[in-house]
């Protein structure tokens, strides 16, 4: 069995000038949940058609589960199930139709089809609406029974790009346990390209965060979340430009909101040293409070350093 | 071939779930199959003209059918934004390709016959002369109606998927393949062919068109491909 579902190694993708991709390099352990972060336009719907075959790299390699997608397009693809950003469910066929296509596509055994595509629909909440036509469905229906196909021939990587786009609070609750009872079934890959932040740090064991097609980050959501190092939240008063040159070196301080403060440190044990360096300067300390980023938090620390880059 | 008639299973179900496709091939199927009877009834031009005429009619319908179904085939998938998710299948390209030729060379042959028989009993009904085989009758009207037609069919269906490829349009899809079709009559016009009238003749020429749209077929399964599909919806 391969350990690594996906593998990168400086992935490349141009349209004419522009660059979709660049240098991408990473991997998915075979059974995690990778969740590919980054705003609109950061590259996320090309990586996904990259590690499906279906573009070429312009340069640089993909493996998935081993293969090369663009010489293995029909073993990789069928050993996927897909949920695109737009889902692409036949408005024309019912919701059984639509997963009877999907059946056949998976070369599923005619006397499985049936019991199959009926537990799918039960298990999205569609089965009562199975012989209805597709275009009368919600948006919120028609994402859970996109994710119902995706599902039907068992595949063994998931890819959902963008699951929860254009979906109201309610419909993304219902997605984001039907994504979270996934990933505690465990024994498939899920590589999930997602906005919702907070769910891909409760949902995924690893991330990668991707901002112009370049990847800026890329592992634990607790690893990126202190890779700059610990910090503490700080209230000062009295505080000038000129007072953070006395900091000792490798810590630095960003302003927040009013008197708040965060100061980043080289080592934990820093903080004893920056209070009293501050103090020193006649800079008022009024609290100090250890911080742990969120993953949204990293995230925007990464994105905002990249816009800044 | 099981990924094929996949692909073909779903294009029938589109269709008959869709209202457009079936709504033109009823009509076309009923005008070309009625019309000529109803001309002959009222009509005092010649015999020769009428059997001409009920061919003629025949083809067209074949032509109004495919041109409709072959880009409206790809270009459904394009508007209902399905492309991504097929090309995204282990479907491989020619499966996906030729799936649509087939379906939409089948209606429009299909088309083709439903128009023949149609004539055959409105022309029994309305001259009151009972039933006889019209143009089937003969051998060159047999050719025309079930082989030129098959040809006729494939040759559009292969024509419309690329233009509707290209075009993005329902109705410039149409009109350009419709104007594939024209090209053919340019080498007549001009008198670099001189068409004949007899069995042999159109036999011939009959299975030199089946070389030329299988060929084109061939052809298409050899340039149609995924990323080519990847970068016409980006457009």
């Amino acid at each position: 069995m391969d350990s690594n579902a996906v593998e990168c190694r400086g992935l490349t993708r141009t349209f004419g000038d522009r660059e979709a991709v660049t240098d991408l390099t990473f991997e998915v352990p075979t059974g995690s949940v990778f969740g590919f972060l980054g705003p609109n336009g950061a590259g996320k719907t090309t990586t996904v058609r990259l590690l499906l075959g279906i573009l070429r790299p312009t340069s640089g390699e993909v493996r998935v589960f081993g293969l090369d997608p663009v010489a293995n397009g029909e073993l990789v693809r069928g050993q996927c199930g897909v949920v695109l950003d737009q889902v692409g469910l036949y408005e024309r066929l019912t919701a059984r139709q639509n997963l009877a296509f999907a059946a056949r596509v998976a070369r599923m055994p005619v006397s499985e089809r049936s019991g199959r595509i009926d537990e799918a629909l039960r298990r999205v909440d569609l089965y009562d609406r199975r012989d209805d036509r597709v275009s009368g469905f919600s948006k919120g229906m028609r994402q859970k029974l996109a994710v119902a196909r995706a599902l039907l021939p068992e595949p063994r990587l998931l890819v959902l790009d963008e699951p929860t786009a254009g979906l109201d609070p309610e419909n993304i609750v219902m997605l984001r346990e039907l994504l979270l009872s996934l990933a505690e079934e465990g024994g498939r890959t899920i590589f999930l390209c997602t906005h919702l932040l907070a769910e891909a740090e409760r949902i995924c064991n690893r991330v990668g965060i991707l901002q112009r097609g370049r990847l800026r980050a890329v592992g634990e959501p607790g690893e990126i979340a202190g890779r700059r190092g610990p910090s503490v939240r700080l209230r000062l008063s009295r505080m000038t430009a000129a007072d953070r040159l006395a900091l000792p070196p490798g810590a630095h301080l960003e302003p927040l909101e009013g008197d708040e403060w965060r100061c980043v440190l080289a080592r934990e044990d820093d903080v004893e040293e920056v209070v009293a360096a501050l103090v020193g300067t006649g800079v008022g300390v009024r609290q100090v409070t250890p911080e742990a980023l969120s993953l949204e938090e990293a995230y925007l620390q990464v994105i905002g350093g990249g816009e800044h880059a | 071939m099981r990924d094929l008639a996949s692909v073909m299973w779903k294009e029938c179900a589109e269709m008959v779930g869709g209202q457009r496709s079936l709504r033109v091939f009823g009509i076309a199927v009923i005008l070309m199959g009625i019309a000529p009877s109803l001309l002959a009834r009222h009509s005092v031009l010649n015999a020769v003209f009428f059997i001409l005429l009920r061919i003629f009619y025949v083809l067209l319908a074949t032509v109004i059918v495919v041109a409709n179904t072959a880009p409206d085939l790809v270009l459904h998938e394009k508007v209902g934004r399905t492309f991504d998710y097929l090309l995204a299948t282990r479907l491989p390209d020619w499966a996906i390709y030729g799936g649509k030729v087939l379906v939409a060379a089948a209606v429009g042959y299909i088309a083709a016959l439903v128009a023949v028989v149609l004539q055959l009993a409105f022309g029994a009904v309305l001259s009151g002369q009972g039933w006889n085989w019209l143009f089937l009758g003969d051998a060159t009207g047999r050719i025309l109606a079930l082989g030129l037609t098959a040809d006729l069919s494939l040759y559009v269906a292969v024509v419309g998927t690329f233009v509707a490829l290209r075009v993005g349009e329902q109705r410039s899809a149409y009109l350009v393949t419709v104007l594939s079709i024209g090209i053919w009559i340019l080498p007549f016009l001009l008198g670099w062919w001189k068409i004949g009238t007899t069995a042999v003749w159109f036999a011939h020429a009959t299975e030199l068109f089946a070389i030329v749209a299988i060929a084109l077929g061939v052809l298409g399964t050899r340039l149609f491909r995924r990323e080519m599909l990847v970068l016409y919806l980006q457009e």
